[in-house]
């Protein structure tokens, strides 16, 4: 085998590959359609306005909602502020 | 056609005389590629998803704001704004935080609302009406406290007592997005729980019949109620698309190094052609090869290792993120936290993105392995007669 | 002159760094011919410009005044694409350092020629095959072309210069690099390439060359001038 038809054999490999992730994405995304509906009323039956991405702190909860916001208020000696720390990690104490 | 396939030919061989410095080339071409894509990938998807299911909140809430903090509000407001025109149902919304010293972990406590509709998101029952001492909880509540339908959560209320709440529901794995730390309870055990205020509600949800009057409302809210903030939903989504944004970014600053280095490879490439690889410009133009020849060969030499790489990042990129939940960069985007919500991001893919990553990427190193052989291919090749 | 004449150079000079102090004429108001089938060498001491003078005629580059006419052409003025055209299709080129290119295999180096055209990976294979044989380089074909021998190397260059079927072989001081066994036996190829109607031209200081039989005709090389000897 030449080596221009290898090459060219993993480049279609890949394309077919990508195009495979691509078609599953979008049948993916079409089947949790449903279910996004239902997660769509939920939060309208709740009243919900934040999503429950970080939960780590109460000012980071509800991001969009008015708060006594302070960011030492469970872990004082957090260093970084809103909406949630991502490099520095809380102190070994709080941390399970 | 022939030809094309013959100079490919020809420039594989030529790569693989360097392999060593072509495979780590290709490395990180294809882990740059990869930690980008990846970012894109996540924010796009979490962006898109965050975005939809927030079409779902409500279009205006109203809070007090005492002292320019947040305060309980009087459920006289209600009827006050009721009576503005334009205005549907006011409703006061029951809610607050638990920290939960047992896990270290922070629970979102709401009243049980109305018309919550079952549906195949809850795991378990729903409550009767004047029904109480039950719970339904996120599942990210019920595994840090192990439990499961039918067991007891127990909390402790203002006056230290113990609150026993029967589980009657666990929202299913796949809605941790919305509902990981929620803990739902009746209006008389939240009363308990908080010993709440007789005449008060965490805050107002207001609903407006004119999607296009909901800032003149919110307007006309703050004139009747000064010591109010409306907050509208399009406020909401515009935070949230530049939260993640704004997180996107930092990550991509994060990695900023790596990139740099990576366009001082390119640099290196693109600036300097060593002695070596100029005289074998020479070789194949004093043999025959047109200037063009000698540049389709160095657009094959480019492209190969660009096109691979690229592709071979972008297939990792997304299995990454979209099969192994981008756990490389997910404290990163995420956060630390104590409930952890490990949903499966639903793949929203931006063709659009994947064409500018393409654009800033492989295009620019192609480039830069052509131009720099430009001048050495333009130039008579009588030099090499001479060594 | 009749129409045998292949190659005719007239008064032609080559200079380089012109209006510069560094400027120099390699070669000034060099005239010669070669006619079909001949072997013509240009011998000179070093630094005479003999290799000046064979990429001038080899189309490598354009003289800074003259004429040379090729194939009845007058190739002194046409564009660089014209000249690679004329590279290809007419000349092939025995350099002094030999030129191959390091990291690639003797078949690769000897087919370096043809990528850029239109033959087929078949036919290509099929003519290496055949030169590699005729040149007793088949066993070393996969080899990179570094670890072969100084004779093997000159002999893959050989092969390299013959793969495009040129009518004008030119070699620069093609013994150079070889003890007097493999000069002989690099002269027996060219006698053999001679007797096969090709034309060549060689420059060289070595006796051993332009004292053979098959030599026609000898241009003396001498600052850049050229006398017929
Ligand atoms: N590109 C150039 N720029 C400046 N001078 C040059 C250039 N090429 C050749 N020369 C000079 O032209 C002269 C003739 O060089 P040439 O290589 O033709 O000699 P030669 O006869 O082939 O010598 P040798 O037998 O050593 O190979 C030399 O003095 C050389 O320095
Ligand atoms: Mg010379």
């Amino acid at each position: 085998m030449k080596r221009y038809q290898i090459f060219i054999s993993i480049f279609l490999f890949e394309i077919i590959v990508l195009v495979f992730l691509l078609f599953s994405a979008s049948a993916q995304v079409a089947k949790g359609k449903k279910e996004m509906l239902s997660l769509k009323d939920l939060c309208s039956e709740l009243s919900l306005t934040d999503l429950s991405v970080w939960t780590e702190a109460r000012y980071t909860r509800n991001p969009s909602q008015a708060d006594w916001f302070s960011p030492f208020q469970d872990f004082p000696s957090s260093v970084e502020h809103f909406p949630a720390g991502s490099l520095i990690e809380p102190p070994m104490r709080r941390k399970r | 056609m022939i030809k094309h396939l013959k100079i490919l030919e020809f420039a594989l061989s030529s790569l693989l005389r360097r392999k060593l410095k072509n495979l780590a080339i290709v490395s990180v071409f294809t882990t740059v590629t990869m930690v980008i894509a990846s970012i894109l990938f996540l924010t796009h998807s979490f962006k898109k998803e965050a975005l939809l299911i927030l079409q779902g909140s409500p279009e205006l809430i109203v809070q007090r704001i005492q002292a320019g903090r947040h305060a309980l509000i009087p459920l006289s407001y209600v009827d006050a704004i009721k009576g503005l025109p334009g205005v549907g149902d006011v409703r006061p919304r029951y809610w607050g935080y638990y920290y939960d010293p047992l896990t270290g972990a922070n629970f979102t406590v709401i009243a049980y609302p109305e018309g919550i509709r079952k549906t195949e998101i809850i795991e378990g029952s729903l409550p009767g009406a004047n029904e109480h001492g039950y719970c339904l909880i996120g599942s990210g509540v019920a595994d840090a406290r192990f439990l499961q339908i039918g067991d007891e959560l127990f909390l402790q209320d203002i006056k230290g007592r113990v609150l026993s709440l029967k589980v009657r529901g666990i929202f299913k794995k796949s809605s941790q997005i919305l509902t990981n730390d929620l803990v739902i309870i009746s209006r008389p055990d939240f009363d308990r729980l908080f010993g709440f205020p007789e005449g008060h509600a965490t805050d107002l949800t207001v609903q407006v019949y004119n999607p296009t009057e909901i800032q003149n409302i919110a307007g006309k809210v703050k004139k009747l109620l000064p010591d109010t903030r409306p907050i509208t939903r399009s406020e909401i989504l515009r935070t949230y698309d530049s939260l993640f944004n704004w997180r996107g970014g930092m990550l991509l600053a994060l990695f900023a190094s790596s990139v740099l280095a990576f366009v001082i490879l390119a640099w290196d490439k693109a600036t300097g052609l060593s002695a070596e690889e100029r005289q074998e410009i020479g070789i194949l133009k004093a043999i025959g090869w047109e200037t063009s020849d000698v540049l389709t060969l160095k657009f094959w030499e480019g492209a190969s290792i660009s096109l691979i790489s690229f592709l071979t990042g972008i297939i990792l990129a997304y299995i990454h993120v979209f099969y192994f939940s981008a756990v490389l960069f997910e404290p990163a985007l995420k956060g630390w936290s104590v409930l952890f919500p490990d949903f499966r991001l639903r793949p929203y893919v931006d063709l659009y993105q994947c064409f500018v990553l393409f654009m800033v990427t492989v295009v620019p190193y192609t480039a830069s392995t052509i131009i720099p052989s430009w001048k050495a291919a333009i130039t008579d090749p009588d030099s090499v007669m001479r060594g | 002159m009749n129409s045998d004449i292949l190659i005719s150079v007239q008064k032609v000079s080559k200079c380089f760094n012109r209006g510069r102090p560094n400027e120099i004429w390699p070669v000034r108001e060099a005239s010669l011919y070669v006619k079909k089938g001949e072997v013509v060498v240009l011998k000179g001491p070093s630094g005479s410009g003999k290799t000046t003078l064979l990429g001038l005629i080899g189309c490598m580059s354009r003289p800074t005044s003259g004429r040379i006419i090729l194939k009845g052409q007058d190739v002194a003025k046409l564009p660089e694409r014209f000249l690679t055209e004329i590279r290809r299709k007419t000349f092939g080129f025995i350099f002094q350092q030999f030129n191959l290119i390091k990291g690639i295999s003797v078949r690769e180096n000897i087919l370096l020629p043809l990528y850029p055209t239109g033959m087929s990976f078949g036919q290509m294979s099929e003519r290496v095959e055949e030169l590699m044989e005729t040149l007793s380089l088949s066993h070393r074909a996969g080899f990179p072309v570094e670890i072969l021998s100084g004779g093997e190397q000159q002999r893959v260059a050989i092969a390299r210069a013959l793969i495009n079927n040129p009518d004008i072989l030119m070699a620069d001081e093609p013994t150079a690099h070889l003890d007097s066994k493999l000069s002989m036996n690099l002269l027996e190829t060219l006698g053999l390439l001679k007797s096969r109607g090709m034309t060549i031209v060689i420059a060289t200081h070595d006796p051993l060359v332009f004292e053979t039989e098959m030599v026609d005709r000898v241009y003396e090389v001498r600052d850049g001038r050229v006398r017929e000897r």
